[in-house]
């Protein structure tokens, strides 16, 4: 349904300006980056799966180039053109199109070209403050364009990251997980092989090699790989050195030596994980379970709670607002809170508006160090069927 | 186009001999009409069908499309070109050769990474270490990504090559590569290896029909004697 017709399109930009104008008044600075975008970023920051629905072409001087499938990258990339520091304050808006192969055949609320309004903050280092300005444009840009009937999703990988940390493990487990806090299947699958045998694939090591490796001496290590290699014939090839191999196998070395994750940790770290509560119960409930654990995550609780604090002074009626541990798995860049504006017509799996944190973005695209930034965009054209759908049903969490 | 049953049918190598040798060997003769370098050709006996020679990548797409009723493949091509194969084409004889696996082959050298999971484990430590993920050479682009992402394995990076894949992670332009292979002797003279849970599809040439083709009762109908003689040949 992408402005198949004039009135279509007639009744979407008007639903974009009426957020845009929402946005500009809040101090985004509107901006319009470009449609075509080098493909590479994209495809680094945001991985294969995402290539799977890009549309990634070649110009005739060979340069790989797409369809821009969001326009955070884009904006992102913006900013770094016009400041060298890019660690400097700075708020955009944006309305424009973004492109999607869907794969199961478009449908009204997933089509392969759709608009996105929305709004991002660069560079401020009052982080709760920074995300509650963002949550509170978004929903007066919506309630403004006519939406009275919507929930709201938070999440925050912030807190399991803290639950990681305070817990009892070796520093590379905990490295291991928060990576696979993306890949659920893979995170459950390592967390219960911590626990029952995290020695095991040092076992496979061939025995020869295994008595050479020793956590303390790294050069070694890399000495007997390659001693190991050349004994058996086996050609060194490819960019990954032996060092390198050397220091996974010390990895694993180390895993055999480590007492096993705790049963009770483990299963409080799946607890947590499990979380879904109303937004003003859901401090309690980690905290709760953080006692259990015998860790202090105080910090990271408290910088939860007094977001929630936040938002309702800024007007957020939390009655609405649900807290999942486990949202914000779907998207690799976002490094804290996340959130989602979910309409009861259109369903959770078509949320209305969305964003997070994504403090390692701006780097990812070029800056020279990492830079605080958190924003978010609305999905125009489900917003706009949610509101000449009636709002399409009640808003009770 | 006429109302014919279109036969699509390798245009070149051992493989145009070996299907000519499997339909002669449930007594059908191709035969190309006209010149010998043309690309039309006829199933003797059998006016209504009318053969087209094509690549072997094209009859997979042809099948796809419908431009073709029946053709001859390999499973890779059609898996390749089709996230949705059953529900496109079906598969009506397997033909007992053109047999080659597709597989997720590594670096000999790299003896910790025995599994797709010990590959999934480098995948940060890599990129700590060179700046970027890993770099997956390989045609099979769709094969590749549903493949990786069924085993939970997201970051990595696809470089296309359309030739002389084997050779990549030593010219240094990949680290890994998804490939066909029949023997493994090209991957061990490259110094690569075969992840132990690494084999993607182990594919073969197939007897294959269109299910987005206009099929008429009559093109039905010769194609069910089509299938039976090739699957009473042997």
């Amino acid at each position: 349904m992408p402005a198949e017709t004039a009135k279509h399109f007639e009744a979407l930009e008007a639903n974009a300006q009426t957020l845009l104008s929402v946005f500009t008044r809040a101090g985004y600075e509107a901006v319009s980056p470009a449609i075509i975008q080098p493909a590479g970023v994209f495809l680094d920051v945001v991985g294969e799966t995402l290539r799977a629905r890009t549309y990634v072409f070649t110009d005739p001087d060979g340069d790989e180039l797409c369809m821009r499938p969001d326009l955070t990258v884009p904006t992102c990339r913006l900013h770094i053109e016009r400041h060298s520091p890019a660690n400097v304050t700075a708020k955009y808006s944006y309305n424009g199109p973004a492109f999607r192969f869907q794969p199961q055949g478009s449908d009204l609320a997933h089509t392969r070209e759709f608009r996105q309004t929305g709004i991002e903050a660069f560079g401020e280092a009052n982080r709760e403050r920074a995300e509650v300005e963002i949550v509170a444009t978004i929903v007066a840009g919506i309630e403004a364009a006519g939406l009275s009937s919507y929930t709201l999703r938070f999440g925050d990988l912030g807190l399991l990251r803290a639950i990681l940390r305070a817990a009892e493990m070796p520093s590379h487990w905990r490295q291991r997980l928060m990576h696979l806090f993306w890949h659920p299947a893979a995170f459950k699958a390592e967390l219960r092989r911590l626990t029952l045998e995290p020695g095991s694939a040092y076992a496979q090591i061939p025995k020869a090699l295994r008595e050479a490796l020793d956590p303390n001496d790294p050069a070694a290590a890399e000495a007997a790989v390659a001693n190991y290699l050349e004994r058996n014939g086996i050609e060194a090839v490819g960019l990954r050195s032996t060092a390198e191999i050397a220091e996974n196998l010390l990895g694993r070395v180390e895993d055999a030596r480590s007492e096993p994750l705790s049963e009770k940790t483990a299963q409080l770290i799946a607890s947590y994980l499990a979380i879904v509560s109303p937004a003003r119960a859901s401090a309690r409930r980690i905290r709760e379970l953080a006692t259990l654990m015998g860790v202090n995550i105080e910090s990271a609780v408290g910088a939860h709670e007094w977001r929630l604090e936040l938002l309702a002074r800024a007007g957020i009626d939390l009655e609405r607002a649900e807290f999942s541990a486990e949202f914000g798995r779907a998207l690799e860049y976002y490094t804290g809170f996340v959130f989602e504006v979910i309409n009861p017509g259109l369903g959770r799996k078509s949320p209305v508006a969305g964003g997070g944190r994504y403090d390692h973005l701006l780097k990812a695209v070029g800056a020279e160090q990492d830079v605080p930034a958190v924003g978010a965009a609305v999905h125009t054209d489900r917003l706009l069927a949610a509101v000449n759908n009636g709002n399409g049903g009640s808003a009770n969490v | 186009m006429s109302d014919k049953m279109i036969l699509g049918v390798p245009s070149k190598g051992r493989l145009m001999e070996q299907t000519a040798e499997a339909f002669a060997a449930a007594g059908l003769t191709l035969r190309k009409t006209g010149n010998e370098r043309g690309y039309r050709g006829e199933v003797v006996g059998y006016p209504d069908i009318d053969v087209a020679f094509i690549s072997a990548s094209e009859i997979a797409w042809y099948l796809k499309t419908g431009r073709v009723h029946v053709g001859v493949t390999g499973e890779d091509l059609v898996s390749e070109q089709m996230s949705d194969a059953a529900s496109r084409v079906t598969f009506l004889k397997k033909l007992g050769f053109g047999r080659a696996d597709v597989v997720v082959a590594v670096p000999d050298c790299w003896i910790d990474v025995r599994t797709m999971a010990e590959l999934a484990e480098i995948a940060l430590p890599f990129r700590r270490a060179h700046g970027r993920w890993y770099r997956v050479a390989t045609k099979y682009l769709n094969i590749t990504r549903r493949f990786f992402a069924a085993k939970g394995l997201t970051d990595y990076r696809i470089v296309e090559s359309l030739g002389a894949t084997e050779g990549t992670p030593a010219a240094g332009t990949a680290e890994l590569i998804v490939d066909i292979t029949t023997t493994g002797t090209t991957l061990a003279a490259n110094g690569l290896r075969v992840l132990d849970d690494g084999v993607v599809l182990r594919s073969e040439a197939n007897l294959i029909s269109s299910n987005a083709a206009d099929w008429s009762p009559a093109n039905r109908e010769i194609m069910a004697e089509i299938t039976a003689r090739m699957t009473a040949a042997r």
